[in-house]
């Protein structure tokens, strides 16, 4: 095989990789793990590499503490260290790079309904999230460190979106007669 | 007290550093597979299409090999590694509001499992999702970004003690 092709190949085998989403679920999995072994020392708790609503109420709570002056709880490993984790902050720049790079990005607005109810559904997701004490990728996470409870919560979120997509199928059937 | 890799003193400095650039990482990746746990099982049960699933199903996997690796490379760190042997089967991993029975955390997780994933479909996505199409310029992804930013203050602020009051006062303090 020619060299031109050769690298043409990789290219390809590259591409259809970074695409493809078992290449990122295998890619989070390895690099919180990587993350606790590295970070552990600044504080608790385990199983916390990544998750999305975790670590956006530390770094909300984090910086309020920082500029209110006001003492908002956070998880330990944010409250000792000098700035709070920032993952979330982190997903935002890179989902906005590669958006632009790859001519993604496109502005798409609602009426304020639409808004009223997705700051609700938000709002209502974090609670919940907070309450059990993850979000599903921390769950996720959870489950690959040995915990029984995660893998409950995975299976009820599964059969939560069933339900919630059979209603959806439903009613779409409905309008359609 | 675990102890990583990086002592105390340099670990307080790389975790804002190290978290961004995981972040940025997975951000991009995730916009470009459209890296979703809820449409994974949504899309399975509408179309019997298994690609998003691939991506959370490996991400449970590839966590337990993970933890399995960094446990032999750095046992001090996974003190705890692998939970349901050396703690309390049915007790969680720290993260949600402590000092409950055992039961009341496989209740919780029931309840807010169930909510989670109905409410995230009708929504159209999990909370990973929402950030990037947030980032996208989905406004409506936007709101839903911003609510999770006002909830963890209120959560922090209000939830979190009401929660705990309501569960011991129905018997389920430890």
């Amino acid at each position: 095989m020619l060299p031109g092709n050769t690298s043409d190949t990789v290219r390809q085998y590259f591409s259809y990789l970074i695409r493809h989403p078992a290449f990122l679920g295998a890619l989070i999995g390895v690099l919180a793990a990587f993350s606790q072994a590295l970070l552990i020392s600044a504080g608790g708790p385990e199983a916390y590499g990544f998750c999305v609503a975790c670590h956006t109420r530390d770094l909300v709570n984090g910086m309020t503490n920082i500029i209110a002056g006001t003492s908002l709880a956070l998880a330990p490993i944010s409250g000792n260290s000098v700035l709070p984790v920032m993952s979330v902050g982190g997903v935002l720049i890179g989902a906005y790079l590669s958006a632009r790079m790859y001519r993604e990005h496109k502005v798409k607005r609602g009426g304020l309904k639409d808004y009223a109810v997705y700051f609700l559904g938000g709002f209502i997701v974090l609670q919940l999230a907070m309450i059990f004490g993850g979000c599903p990728y921390r769950a996720a996470l959870r489950t690959g460190y040995g915990d029984i409870t995660a893998l409950v919560f995975i299976i009820t979120m599964a059969a939560g979106v069933i339900v919630g997509t059979l209603l959806m199928l439903r009613r779409a059937q409905e309008e359609e007669a | 007290m675990a102890t990583g890799i990086l002592p105390t003193e340099v670990a307080v400095y790389a975790v804002p550093l190290v978290t961004i650039l995981l972040g940025i990482l997975i951000g991009f990746l995730a916009q470009r597979s459209g890296y979703c746990s809820i449409g994974g099982f949504r899309d399975y049960v509408l179309f019997r299409h298994t690609r998003l699933l691939s991506g959370y199903l490996t991400l449970i996997v590839a966590s337990f090999f993970g933890y399995l690796l960094f446990w032999f490379l750095a046992p001090a760190a996974m003190e705890h590694f692998f939970w349901a042997l050396t703690r309390d089967p049915m007790s969680p991993v720290p993260g949600a509001p402590g000092g409950l029975v055992p039961v009341a955390y496989l209740l919780i997780s029931v309840i807010t499992g169930f909510f989670v994933g109905f409410i995230c479909v009708l929504l159209g996505g999990c909370p990973i999702r929402q950030t990037v199409m947030a980032s996208e310029g989905n406004y409506k992804a936007a709101f839903f970004f911003l609510g999770m930013c006002i909830g963890s203050i209120i959560f922090a602020a209000y939830v979190s003690g009401w929660f705990t009051i309501f569960m011991r006062s129905i018997g389920f303090g430890g």
